[in-house]
């Protein structure tokens, strides 16, 4: 060694090290493994999840028999976090849900019946109340909502929870928080965009799988609970824009991606107040094909961002244009509203 | 890889291990660190490993060939050959999506095909460390080194995604030669991690999802106070998140045995805009001062080409950021504050302008206004454009009587806080940091793993990838 010397005060040797590397690490696995085993367990399958889960269970166990699990439960709930709250739960806040009382509002004699229904005229001091509900898409599209819609006339509450879907209640029960969103926020407009993730099996909300994935009984399974979200939707008297999945960049999930937009188109024909929008169409090529350009005001704009999936803050305005000017259509939604 | 990830502490425990063991067999050592950067660097995308190794060897390459040339000439001439052939993927990569789309839009049709290239994690830093070997060959302000050493330079994947920018004089001497297995600074570099996890998992993310992304998604839709609040916020999470990146980077090189220069020192303490670059992001400072503005002339060829000089060397260095109008303007404003900034102290010297008195309150005067010259520096960098920052700016004038929604006092808390502790001086947390250093190791590596967990714990799910990897 040519820069031998005395070890330097407050220094260890490397052995030395390795022991606080390992015991940190062992530490902070005990206390964490019940949340990272969680965390595995909602993973679809794979080598990954299942060496996760040959590591993670003893130590779990472990943790819980100690009695390390009520500390570390304890530690979350004094940080304003629930422990039992659903993995999907955890992720980026939304927006927290008001209570609004019941406007007025001319309701559906027959729910089951497509004859759309006007939606209210907002004024100044009874905003139009949208909620956005689904996924990372939804997401994006409840950021930038409110540069189409005008905030003096409407009110948008983003209730986008990134990795979510409709075939996996286990981690994130999509049915329930919608029952709670048209409880607490009373939504004159709800916007939907989900699906991206629901190419996997259809489980329960306890795990158990229920339709496999790729079998002749997903797309039933499938339809019918697209059905029974959108009848929750529509309960509270809110009208429903349910956007269906773009042109992805990856070929190999668009049968899958098509698949799942004819159950949302078939499903929002067949209940009142429910009207679908269709984001291929309006993102593809000409030739049919995958395309991040697009013209709008006269410029080739870039609207797709690089993961092939989800769009830029000119996409994403451009889909809000789309579903506003669909609403006035369907739903009589005053133009003044939103920016066109 | 992601440093706050299981990935990262297995990976690391692992190459913690094989570096020590190998450390006295300088060869095997050598081929060790550079296989272990390359699966760190293929974690991301394994298709970008040719690019890296290609720029580490056309590094080489022109160092070795221009070193051959004894006559200035030549020698210019191969380093400013070695030097285009390093930059030209970070061009490609970078500024052909934006160019090939400005062109159709004045054309009508693409003259160049549109494509949307994907820019690989880390170009940039290890293009301009490749420009750093050539020029300082060139220079003869370091030899020409092994290419071992250099493939590690360029690759070592503590600083390999988003710096520090490391000089060959700081690391290749450091490669060259053992560590010392015997001391190793366990204390300081655990002091730094979980701070720069701490920085990067709860106040990044936290500061982001409450306040910045929904205010800069929806300017019109928020009020003045949110407004304000979210660009406080936002120049709070930039800080947290790449000085936190940046803490980690040097404690991980630390338990290494590798010394990393200092990134950060409370930049939001600085009273001038000039004092602010040489506490923020110091090592691309550095780096923007020694191979563009020194280059340029600098301040040798008279005062308005110092000036301009001054303004192309930040304007250059924003564009670097991204091939958006908003960071062209971002660094043409700092260049334009440093050019005010001069012209003020030259002003000041020849008598033009008097001396301001000396008071105790105006270096916090100056504190103010200068992190508000930086706040709106920010909003052009974070905005997705020109006319969103406007946007926001316009709702500072015009939404004073809209509802605060966002805001809570913890918010506040946060984000005063954050940039109260700036204000503090260097040594304050050294007891903390002396008080771990006497620990034994199970003790100490008991209070880490509790420390990590309580990070962990306050946390989203999944962290986003940080902010200086898209640069």
């Amino acid at each position: 060694m040519s820069n031998v010397h005395d070890p330097r005060p407050g220094t260890m040797p490397a052995g030395r090290g390795l022991i606080v590397i390992l015991v940190a690490l062992l530490t902070w696995s005990l206390l964490f493994a019940p949340r990272l085993e969680e965390a595995a367990e909602v993973h679809d399958g794979g080598a990954r999840r299942t060496a996760s889960l040959i590591v993670l269970a003893p130590l779990a166990g472990l943790s819980d028999v100690v009695g390390l699990t009520r500390v570390t439960d304890g530690v979350q709930r004094a940080v304003g976090l629930d422990p039992d709250a659903q993995p999907g739960d955890e992720d980026l806040p939304v927006d927290p849900l008001p209570d609004v009382p019941t406007s007025p509002q001319p309701s559906p004699e027959d729910p089951s019946v497509d004859t759309p229904t006007p939606i209210r005229t907002p004024t100044p001091s009874r905003k139009l109340r949208v909620a956005i509900i689904g996924d990372s898409l939804a997401a994006g599209v409840g950021y930038f909502a409110g540069r189409v819609f005008d905030p003096t006339l409407s009110r948008v509450s983003r209730q986008g929870r990134i990795s979510t879907g409709l075939s996996r209640p286990d981690y994130f029960d999509w049915p329930r928080a919608m029952e709670r969103i048209i409880a607490g926020y009373r939504p004159d407009l709800v916007i939907v965009m989900i699906g991206e993730n629901d190419g996997q099996h259809i489980r329960s909300s306890t795990g158990r799988i229920e339709a496999q994935a790729a079998t002749t009984a997903w797309p039933p399974a499938y339809a019918e609970r697209v059905r029974e979200f959108m009848s929750i939707a529509v309960a509270g008297d809110a009208r429903v824009v349910w956007v269906g999945l773009p042109v992805l960049r990856d070929r190999a999930k668009w049968s899958g991606i098509r698949r799942r937009n004819e159950i949302y188109a078939e499903a929002a024909a067949a209940i009142g107040d429910v009207e679908y929008l269709d984001a291929w169409d309006l993102f593809d090529a000409p030739d049919g094909g995958y395309t991040a350009y697009l013209h709008d005001g006269g410029r080739l704009q870039e609207v797709r961002t690089q993961d092939g999936v989800h769009f830029t803050p000119i996409g994403y305005t451009i889909l809000v244009r789309e579903i506003a000017r669909l609403a006035t259509e369907r739903f009589g939604l005053d133009p003044a509203t939103y920016s066109p | 890889m992601l440093f706050p990830t299981v990935d990262f502490a297995i990976f690391f425990t692992l190459v913690f291990v094989g570096h020590w063991l190998l450390a006295p067999n300088a060869r095997l050592w050598r081929w060790f660190m550079i296989a272990a950067s390359y699966v760190f660097y293929a974690w991301w995308d394994w298709r970008f490993v040719p690019l890296l190794a290609g720029v580490s060897a056309l590094a080489q390459g022109g160092a070795v060939v221009l070193d051959r040339f004894p006559d200035e000439g030549r020698r210019r001439l191969a380093m400013a050959g070695a030097v285009v052939a390093v930059t030209a993927p970070l061009a490609l990569f970078k500024y052909y999506g934006f160019i090939s789309l400005e062109l159709a839009n004045v054309f009508g049709s693409p003259p160049l095909p549109l494509a949307q290239l994907v820019l690989p994690v880390g170009v940039s830093f290890y293009t301009f460390m490749a420009i750093s070997y050539v020029v300082d060959v060139y220079r003869r302000d370091t030899d020409v080194a092994s290419p071992g050493d250099v493939f590690l330079y360029l690759s070592f994947f503590p600083h390999l995604v988003a710096g520090p920018i490391v000089r060959p004089e700081e690391l290749i001497p450091q490669i060259a030669t053992p560590r010392d297995p015997r001391s190793i600074d366990v204390a300081g570099s655990a002091w730094l991690v979980m701070g720069g996890l701490f920085k990067k998992v709860v106040i990044s993310s936290y500061v982001s999802a409450q306040i910045v992304d929904p205010v800069f998604g929806d300017p019109g839709g928020h009020s003045a106070i949110e407004a304000l609040l979210a660009i406080w916020g936002y120049a709070v999470v930039i800080y947290a998140d790449f000085s936190g990146y940046t803490d980690i980077a040097i404690g991980v090189a630390r338990l290494l045995g590798f010394d990393f220069p200092l990134n950060f020192d409370r930049p939001y303490s600085a009273r001038t805009v000039q004092e602010f670059w040489r506490r923020w992001h110091m090592t691309l400072s550095r780096w923007l001062r020694d191979y563009l503005y020194i280059p340029f002339g600098g301040n040798r060829k008279g005062r308005t080409r110092t000036y301009v000089n001054l303004l192309l060397t930040m304007a250059i260095g924003g564009l670097w950021h991204g091939a958006a109008w908003t960071f062209v303007l971002w660094g043409t404003l700092h260049g334009a504050y440093l050019v005010v900034g001069q012209v003020v102290a030259r002003r000041r010297t020849t008598g033009e302008l008097h001396q301001p008195e000396r008071a105790r309150w105006r270096p916090w005067v100056q504190r103010l206004v200068t992190f508000h010259l930086v706040c709106l520096g920010w909003v052009l960098f974070r905005a997705d454009s020109v006319g969103t920052a406007a946007d926001l700016l316009g709702r500072l004038v015009a939404g004073w009587d809209d509802p605060t929604r966002l805001v809570t006092p913890v918010l506040v808390a946060v984000v005063l806080g954050m940039l109260a502790v700036q204000t503090l001086p260097v040594g304050a947390s050294v007891a903390i940091r002396q008080r771990l250093a006497v620990m034994r190791p199970v003790p100490m590596g008991i209070a880490l793993g509790t420390t990590l967990f309580l990070i962990t714990t306050m946390g989203p799910q999944g962290v986003a990838p940080f902010i200086y990897f898209q640069f």
